[in-house]
């Protein structure tokens, strides 16, 4: 378009600009939208993560998440995933200069069928525990021994579980969002059901967001062998029924533009549980009070009632075309944990065609006040105890990078790979006997690799 | 300075609202036809997300596209050249003042409030990716140079007030006022022969009218945002970045709100002479164009 102006013209600008306008709006009444102008209506992301405990237990986990946007009022979401674990776990007991033997219920079998099993899985051996009169079933056990100076794990262990998730999204008024959705997950002992419901209302010309939401999740419990007595010795006896757990959470937060470039969220979250929360294939040894030799493997207790809150503050800072990720949280609960999370990430776009995101996170967290490395024969049962090191005293660090690479704007694969390096007090002070010789807190080291992949269409 | 049309004289309209272009909108119909009014409404609703999505800097759009194939040629479709074909005369007009490809410059001056301003070595470099000049334009081919990017937000919101009102009035004979965030166009006077009756918002946003402008035709648009700013040493920075030498503009009054007979004319008649800084009024007087400026 050619637009001739004589400076010296009064209004010469405006009727040039009158001109052009005109020009302009003489499209016609209908424009045709373009076709890479059509925004993404439906989104899948599928992945498959690979993560590897060094020396310990290996998942694999692919999932797939779509989300569908009906119209600008209502999105429908839906994700599968499903895992598979396999790998050796720490179950509480101490290492011993001695080895050590230990037994754990395997499977419960008609009395009379031939038993031909020589081997369970993971190396340990099939006992058979004698029937009780009048039983018309018989259990077997496994068993499986430590050799000296190692820290005990149990072999063996293998899980599938299966996860879903429904959602739905609807806005209410141009101000006001309703959220709901439910979730369903299944372990070969292990079953878990829940459903929320949130609200979002924008104030301030939708820089401010506040959002509150509830959640309610009903878990049942029925461990392989049953569900033992607390605080009773660990054996290959088949044990009590399932048991179930309740936990009802509630979140507060608040969204806030700061500045075109600062996102900011503030958010609260409550949680109570009601139920069984003890791991039931853990144990807490009992030493000698000499020695530190393992006299007794007890099965651990835990409070049935849990209550926890948490604080989260994050930050996404756009600079230029990178966007700087930060967040802090804070949390506790009524067993005595306390936890503290840094995280940072940077994602570093040097050209439309790649992005690199570095990611580093700390956490620390203190012990659960019944959490003991072991306990001493002869002194008073407590009520509570767990030597589950997830309930210990324990900081981690994780570094990772992510690198994804759109194309189009439809469509993207990104890998992310992870090393989580965790670290405790492996030698307490006050350790009895042979105990102050052994690493009570093993270092954990992790990999985590996910490849994805996001279509939007 | 910001319009919303005056609800309360206007009792009898059918009235629509919405979120379009990040700002409340509303479409007014002059009729006792309630469904005429919600028709109105949602085909102004409908182009402007339109609009808002195939132009958008955000969202995967045309213009994103463009963006992220600087360096090479792309071709556009007809409606985004008519954009561009606009955006190059009002370059020209404004002898460069206004420029789609000042983006570069926001990377580094962020008027949050703060105090942080540009180093000379920070905003030289930023101005190596910001030119229309640097731009091959030779419809339907769009060449920006590695690194460039362009942002139709100063002319697409009144471009949209224009296309919905255009559309609507397709549709119906009954008067018509399409207000998105302040930039509004009416299809002429109301059914009794009287002008619209436009509120203005007193500058510092306490919500309260300042005043009442009477409108029977044309667009009135504005320019002009009093919040943003950087404060340094005493000295206030405007928003308003001249985009040859990378520096905001001098003197340039808070807000310009301009009348013309679209809103896209308007909205760039308010935008230059924001500009021009110190020299507005003097240009809007020059130019015989009906604005009201704040200080």
């Amino acid at each position: 378009m050619r637009v001739q102006l004589k400076k010296s013209d009064p209004a010469g600008v405006r009727r040039a600009l009158a001109a052009a306008a005109a020009g302009l709006l003489a499209g016609g009444p209908v424009r045709a939208q373009s076709p890479q102008s059509d925004p993404p209506s439906t989104t899948v992301d599928s992945a498959l993560l690979v993560y590897h405990e060094v020396n310990r237990v290996q998942a694999i986990e692919p999932e797939v998440n779509v989300s569908h946007k009906i119209d600008d009022d209502r999105t429908f979401s839906f994700g599968l995933a499903a895992d598979s674990l396999t790998g050796a776990t720490p179950f509480g007991a101490v290492p011993s200069t001695l080895p050590q033997t230990y037994v754990r219920p395997y499977k419960v079998i008609p009395l009379g069928t031939p038993v031909t099993v020589t081997s369970a899985s993971g190396g340990s051996t099939v006992v058979l525990i004698p029937p009780a009169t009048g039983a018309k079933t018989r259990t077997l056990g496994a068993s499986w021994v430590v050799p000296p100076g190692t820290y005990p794990l149990e072999h063996g262990f293998y899980d599938r579980r299966l996860a879903g998730n429904l959602g739905w999204e609807q806005a209410l008024t141009q101000w006001l969002k309703l959220d709901g959705g439910v979730a369903y997950s299944k372990e070969h002992d292990y079953r878990s059901e829940s459903a929320h419901v949130g609200l979002a209302r924008d104030f301030n010309g939708h820089n401010t967001t506040l959002s509150a939401g509830v959640n309610y999740e009903s878990d049942l419990s029925f461990p392989i062998g049953g569900t033992p007595t607390p605080l009773t010795e660990m054996s290959a006896q088949w044990k009590g029924p399932n048991t179930s757990l309740h936990e009802t959470d509630a979140v507060l937060g608040l969204t806030q533009v700061m500045n075109r470039r600062w996102l900011s969220t503030l958010s609260y979250s409550f949680s109570e549980l009601h139920g069984y929360q003890t791991d039931p294939y853990k144990v807490i040894s009992v030493v000698d009070p000499v020695t530190g030799q393992p006299t007794q493997q007890l099965y651990e207790n835990r409070p049935d009632s849990r209550r926890k809150q948490s604080i989260f503050f994050d930050n996404k800072i756009h600079v230029a075309t990178d966007v700087i990720a930060a967040s802090l949280r804070g949390y506790e609960d009524d067993w005595g944990v306390k936890s503290v999370t840094a995280d940072l990430r940077y994602r570093w776009q040097p050209d439309p065609d790649y992005y690199v995101e570095p990611h580093l996170r700390y956490y620390r967290q203190g012990a659960a006040n019944f959490f003991h490395n072991y306990l001493v024969s002869g002194a008073a049962l407590p009520e509570y105890a767990s030597a589950d090191s997830r309930l210990a005293e324990f900081h981690a660090q994780t570094y990772g990078v992510k690198v994804g690479m759109p194309f189009d704007e439809t469509y993207e694969v990104y890998m992310r790979v992870e090393y989580y390096d965790q670290h405790g007090n492996g030698s307490p002070a006050g350790a009895i006997g042979q105990l102050q010789q052994q690493n009570l807190f093993p270092d954990l080291k992790a990999y985590t690799l996910l490849l994805g992949f996001t279509y939007a269409f | 300075m910001s319009l919303r049309a005056h609800s309360a004289a206007e009792r009898r309209d059918a009235v629509t609202s919405f979120t379009a272009m990040a700002s409340p909108c509303s479409v007014l119909v002059d009729t006792e036809d309630h469904d005429l009014g919600l028709e109105a409404g949602r085909i102004v609703q409908a182009e402007a997300l339109r609009i808002e999505a195939k132009f958008s800097r955000y969202r995967p759009s045309v213009v994103t596209h463009l963006n992220r194939h600087a360096g090479q040629p792309a071709e556009v479709d007809s409606e985004t050249a008519d954009l561009l074909d606009y955006a190059a005369a009002c370059h020209a007009l404004s002898d460069g003042l206004f420029d789609i490809t000042a983006g570069a410059l926001r990377r580094v001056w962020r008027f949050d409030g703060s105090a942080e301003v540009p180093t000379e070595g920070q905003v030289r470099e930023a101005l190596d990716y910001v030119g229309w000049h640097r731009v091959t334009w030779d419809r339907p081919m769009l060449t920006l140079a590695a690194g460039m990017e362009i942002d139709l937000g100063g002319i697409g919101k009144e471009y949209a007030v224009d296309r919905g009102l255009a559309l609507a009035q397709a549709r119906m004979s009954a008067p018509v006022l399409v207000n998105l965030g302040g930039d509004l166009h009416v299809s002429g006077p109301r059914r009794d022969g009287s002008p619209w009756r436009v509120a203005i918002e007193d500058v510092n946003c306490t919500g309260e009218a300042a005043g009442l402008l009477e409108l029977a035709r044309g667009a009135l648009a504005t320019s002009g945002d009093a919040h943003r700013h950087v404060l340094k040493a005493g000295v206030r920075y405007g928003h308003i970045l001249n985009p040859s030498t990378g520096w905001p503009i001098e003197g340039a009054p808070r807000s310009v709100t301009v009348h013309a007979d679209t809103c896209s004319e308007a909205g760039l008649l308010a935008k230059v002479a924001l500009l021009r800084g110190a020299g507005c009024e003097e240009f809007l007087k020059s130019e015989r164009v009906r604005a009201w400026c704040v200080r």
